[in-house]
């Protein structure tokens, strides 16, 4: 790409800044005659809300302006070349393109006359919400901070939690338009190079216009790209994204997106919660075991159901098949219709819950489950017990801790009541079976998606399974990890 | 990537999928009717387990001539060679197609025709056999241990199902003769004639060296479990019977029940552990049948293999389909050529496209499965009867159904409701009949599934015509062999007795278990009296009810005073 030169005449700087923002009333230009006694021309570029007042005295623009008022103009360049004020984040430009990316990027650009660079000064850039509670991954213990949509403000929630050097980010920008600010987070003698290597490949790979969320970055590189089951991990939590580069993952923060991406991505690590690690290892044993039980129904209980009351009653107790003969007598559709309608509009209720704002969603919650359900049964519309098993479905589903993932598992519900509701157990068999030859084919970035279940080495003591070691016996990193930097706990008496 | 994937598989997963491919295939085949029982075939299983623990160690200094077949026989060797293991892969697919074709419609879901059923099972089987053996160790790993444990878990279950006296009839009866061992012994060894393709996948394994531990740990995981079952099949189910079932391991579990009535029966369980290994057998032959067809330079396979495999296992040439043929040639022809075979080795020492068939399987696939779901019934459109009555008439049989009163069974029934019982009863010369009559004069299909009790008149007892009535009570694969008979004067007096809103089939099963441990009432199981039946043809003493006038009382013997 060719580049423009900054002039050392300050009107042709002026021309060509007036020219290339023509219609963009958001940038000021204001030109301004600063020092003492005899003046010199400078020129300071920013967007308008994406800076703050700059002549206010407490920020650093505020400052260096009002110093400038003071001084002579011999003296203004060398403060300026030598950023003798000590201004935190000023960085000399050495062309247009420069100055504009980093005008673009929320900061002020300050040029002079008879300087041939640039002068970029840090402000506090867009606007955004700033540090809030993690809204998705709600816990008991643990931290209540969550990630924001500011990338910078994201990766200092996680360096606030891993104070060292050796925790590198790096960053780039994707979006040929939008110019989105992207960091890769990693611990450098914990990553794998490999792997640091493929993730730069891929997002190198295509080339886009704009990303406007970490999803849109997700789903460019994943691979393969037709799978229902997320190959990134996400969250919202910067604890838990610190705990995940202990672990020696990478971490991808997009600007614009209060989620962070976390690679290589397991099924065992969609499975937990961050509060996983706060909690007593039996407790948090049992839970892990209940998020398991609650993906089977979440899963399989609808097509289970139909498998067993259209072909296989002689597996229920002959009172307990009765009830549900006696339940169903005058419903007007056939059990699939029914429970398909049921799920349907459970997911209906679903999706308006999250659309109506604040306290309207959760009374449609109420509305939707209650009054629709009654309502449902009432009018013999469903029978009693394919409510109860769409309420033990979607609790579930809810149970599991990653959405993406708990809704990949939505979707094969209705694969399976399908397959249950028209061939009984065997179709449940056969679908059983595809599920875990998709599985068992998924990589993500060259790991196996089932990993710890499938494993190539002894893990001990990784806790990555069903079932979380004690703390103490914690001591190893899991897969992900360098060989080399496997120990992760040991007594210091151990030496 | 180096850290995780080095496109090997581990010993763990090499061991798994044996203990997947295998364990099912053999369960289903190899005892029964004319196969591998008794004291010879146990002692068979353990010589096969010697015999072939060596044998796998030859298999895996093997490797290097299976990765070219056309280098290391010649081209027109190799290639024969190739067409050789094609042939028995296509077969024993077809094969395992054919007894799923033939299975699952009898036994488990009714009204789906078996072609249906077995096109399906081709499908999904051959999705994704051709990424690698890495995806297939996975799978294995992820299911085996389940699958493994599942099996064993329900054998253990169903070992308060057997009896010790069922045992020694098999100790007493059955002989060890050396011819006997030796039949049975190459029986077990043709059975375990896949192992012969495990070169085919030997290569993909880490620290090859190193795996004959494994393959011999698997070779005596599977021989353990077979002589297990060789011990409870003829415990639980006798000696006459074991000898006169086809597949014996399919009712093993129609009598055993979970603890808590959680669930009635877990045979549904059991048939789809069963069934998830016979999928993973077939997925493998596709798998190996592709890398055959790639080193043996015979093109990919990958489309034609699965149809091949569905024609031969729906093809009928003189009324014999395969199941006819295939043990002949795996005794005679594959288990011989593939000895030779490997001493010839030793002597001589486009994305669119893909886009379009995977949209077209998966229209295949949706269109199948509607032609297929017709036979479902809703569970409000059966008729449960727990209880039956079956006497002898002028006609030929009476069949009293006895029928629960929903509302009140269910604990949903209304004030005004009237609590009465109510029997159906059909009269016709043999029970197919009866069972036309059913169909022409009732509403709601007949589940059967459900019965608790089955009482026999007298007039049928003493006629001797009991045993039409277990014969087609043997066909019937849903009727629990865990259900009490009984014997009376007038079933459906009984039946239609009014024991305070219950039925005559859930009072009768009250009356023997709702007892303190200890002091329950032995009843007799229609197990049992099978047991009775295969042994010396006759009938069993049943227990005894005599209807009165203000009720019913049950003898359980003669000794009783009945």
């Amino acid at each position: 790409m060719k580049k423009t030169k900054i002039s050392t005449n300050l009107r042709e700087n002026e021309a060509y800044i007036r020219k290339r923002c023509e219609n963009c009333a958001d940038i000021l230009i204001r030109p301004m005659r600063l020092g003492d006694g005899p003046k010199v021309d400078c020129l300071m570029v920013y967007i308008e809300v994406a800076v703050s007042n700059m002549m206010l005295d407490d920020s650093a623009l505020g400052k260096m302006v009002n110093h400038f008022w003071e001084v002579s103009p011999e003296h203004i360049q060398e403060f300026v070349k030598n950023n003798s004020l000590g201004i935190a984040d000023v960085k000399k430009l050495p062309d247009m393109e420069a100055a504009f990316a980093a005008l673009l990027a929320g900061n002020a650009i300050f040029f002079m006359d008879g300087y041939d660079q640039a002068m970029k000064i840090s402000s506090k850039g867009y606007p955004n919400m700033g540090v809030s509670e993690a809204e998705t991954e709600k816990v008991i213990r643990g931290s209540r901070e969550g990630f924001s949509d500011a990338v910078k403000t994201n990766s200092a929630l996680v360096r606030k939690r891993i104070r060292d050097t050796r925790l590198k980010v790096e960053e780039m920008t994707v979006g040929t338009r939008s110019q989105t600010m992207v960091q890769i987070l990693y611990i450098d003698d914990l990553v794998h190079e490999e792997l640091l290597e493929e993730l730069k490949n891929r997002m190198e790979e295509y080339e886009i216009d704009g990303i406007l969320d970490s999803g849109m970055l997700e789903q460019l590189t994943e691979e393969p790209w037709y799978s229902p089951f997320p190959q990134y991990q996400t969250t919202e939590r910067p604890d838990r994204a610190a705990q995940e580069l202990l672990n020696g993952k990478i971490v991808v923060i997009c600007d614009n997106s209060p989620y962070a991406l976390i690679l290589p991505s397991s099924f065992s690590g969609f499975m937990e919660s961050s509060e996983d690690w706060y909690h007593h290892f039996e407790m948090a044993s049992f839970l892990r075991a209940l998020r398991y039980l609650a993906l089977l129904a979440a899963t399989l209980l609808p097509g289970l159901y139909l498998a067993v009351i259209r072909f296989h009653t002689q597996i229920l107790p002959a009172n307990l098949i009765l009830s549900f003969a006696e339940a169903r007598e005058g419903v007007p559709f056939s059990s699939v219709v029914e429970l398909v309608f049921l799920e349907l509009a459970f997911e209906l209720i679903r999706e308006a819950g999250v659309r109506i704002p604040g306290s309207l969603g959760s009374t449609i919650g109420i509305v939707g489950g209650l009054i629709v359900g009654q309502a449902a049964v009432t009018a013999n519309l469903v029978s009693p017990i394919v409510v109860m098993i769409v309420a033990l479905t979607a609790l579930g589903s809810m149970v599991i801790p990653n959405e993406e993932f708990a809704s990949a598992f939505r979707l094969l519900k209705y694969m399976f009541l399908f397959l249950g509701g028209y061939l009984g157990i065997y179709g449940i068999v056969l679908g059983i079976y595809l599920t875990v030859a998709h599985l068992a084919g998924l990589l993500s970035f060259g790991m196996p998606y089932l990993m710890p279940f499938v494993k190539r080495e002894d893990a001990g003591g990784a806790g990555e399974g069903i079932l979380r070691p004690p703390f103490r016996k914690r001591k190893k990193r899991p897969v992900y990890s360098r060989q080399e930097e496997k120990l992760r706990l040991k007594r210091r008496d151990e030496g | 990537m180096k850290f995780a994937e080095n496109n090997r598989i581990s010993h763990r997963q090499l061991y798994r999928q044996m203990i997947l491919a295998f364990l099912a295939p053999f369960l289903l085949c190899l005892p029964g009717e004319g196969q591998v029982m008794g004291k010879s075939g146990i002692i068979g299983v353990f010589l096969a387990a010697a015999v072939l623990s060596v044998y796998v160690l030859l298999l895996l200094r093997m490797v290097p001539w299976y990765t070219d077949l056309v280098k290391s026989l010649g081209a027109a060797a190799g290639r024969a060679a190739g067409v050789f293991f094609l042939s028995y892969v296509i077969l024993t697919g077809g094969y395992l197609l054919n007894l799923m074709a033939e299975l699952i419609p009898s036994v488990l879901v009714t009204g789906i025709s078996g072609s249906v059923i077995a096109l399906l099972a081709a499908a999904v089987c051959s999705f994704g056999t051709g990424r690698g053996m890495q995806r297939r160790g996975r799978m294995a790993e992820v299911s085996g241990g389940i699958l493994l444990w599942g099996v064993l878990l329900m054998l253990a279950l169903c070992l308060g199902q057997s009896r010790m006296s069922y045992l020694r009839e098999m100790a007493e009866t059955s002989r060890a003769g050396g011819t006997a061992v030796l039949n049975n012994c190459y029986k077990v060894l043709c059975g375990f004639a896949g192992t012969g393709l495990l070169p085919f996948g030997l290569k993909d394994v880490e620290k090859r060296g190193k795996a004959g531990k494994t393959l011999i740990f698997g070779v005596a995981t599977l021989c353990g479990i077979l002589a297990a079952a060789l011990l409870l099949l003829p415990a639980v189910l006798g000696w006459e019977r074991l000898k006169a079932e086809p597949y014996p391991v399919l009712p093993l579990m129609a009598g055993a029940d979970l603890p808590g009535n959680v669930l009635a029966r877990f045979d549904v369980l059991w048939m789809g552990f069963l069934l998830y290994s016979l999928l993973f057998a077939l997925g493998s032959l596709f798998h190996y049948g592709r890398q055959i067809t790639m080193r043996a330079r015979l093109g990919s396979g990958r489309w034609w293999l699965p149809a091949a495999v569905f024609a031969a296992s729906a093809v009928r040439a003189g009324g014999q389909g395969i199941r006819d043929y295939y043990g002949f040639y795996l005794a005679y022809i594959f288990v011989p050529g593939l000895l030779l075979i490997q001493l010839c080795m030793a002597f001589l020492g486009t994305k669119r496209r893909r886009k379009r068939t995977a949209a077209a399987s998966l229209a295949i696939l949706a269109f199948l499965l509607c032609l297929s779901g017709c036979a479902a019934i809703e569970p409000e459109k059966r008729m449960y009867p727990l209880a039956l009555g079956i006497n002898v008439s002028e006609q030929g049989f009476t069949v009293d159904y006895g029928m629960p009163d929903l509302p009140q069974a269910t604990g949903q029934e209304k004030p005004e409701e009237n609590g009465s019982v109510s029997v159906l009863s059909i009269e016709g010369k043999d029970f197919e009949e009866i069972e036309e009559i059913y169909d022409r004069s009732q509403e709601k299909y007949l589940d059967i599934s459900h019965v608790q009790v089955i009482l026999l008149g007298n007039s049928l007892r003493e006629s001797g015509r009991w045993r039409e009535l277990f014969s087609y009570l043997k066909q019937e694969p849903f009727m629990g062999e865990n259900v009490y008979l009984f014997v009376t004067e007038d079933p459906g007096s009984v039946l239609a007795w009014d024991s305070g809103g219950t039925s005559a089939g859930e009072y009768l099963t009250g009356l023997l278990e709702n007892r303190l441990p200890g002091d329950q009432k032995e009843g007799v199981t229609l197990r049992q009296a099978y047991h009775q039946w295969y042994q010396d043809g006759t009938l069993m003493e049943l227990p005894v009810i005599v209807q009165e006038e203000k009720g019913i009382q049950v003898y359980l013997n003669s000794r009783d005073g009945a």
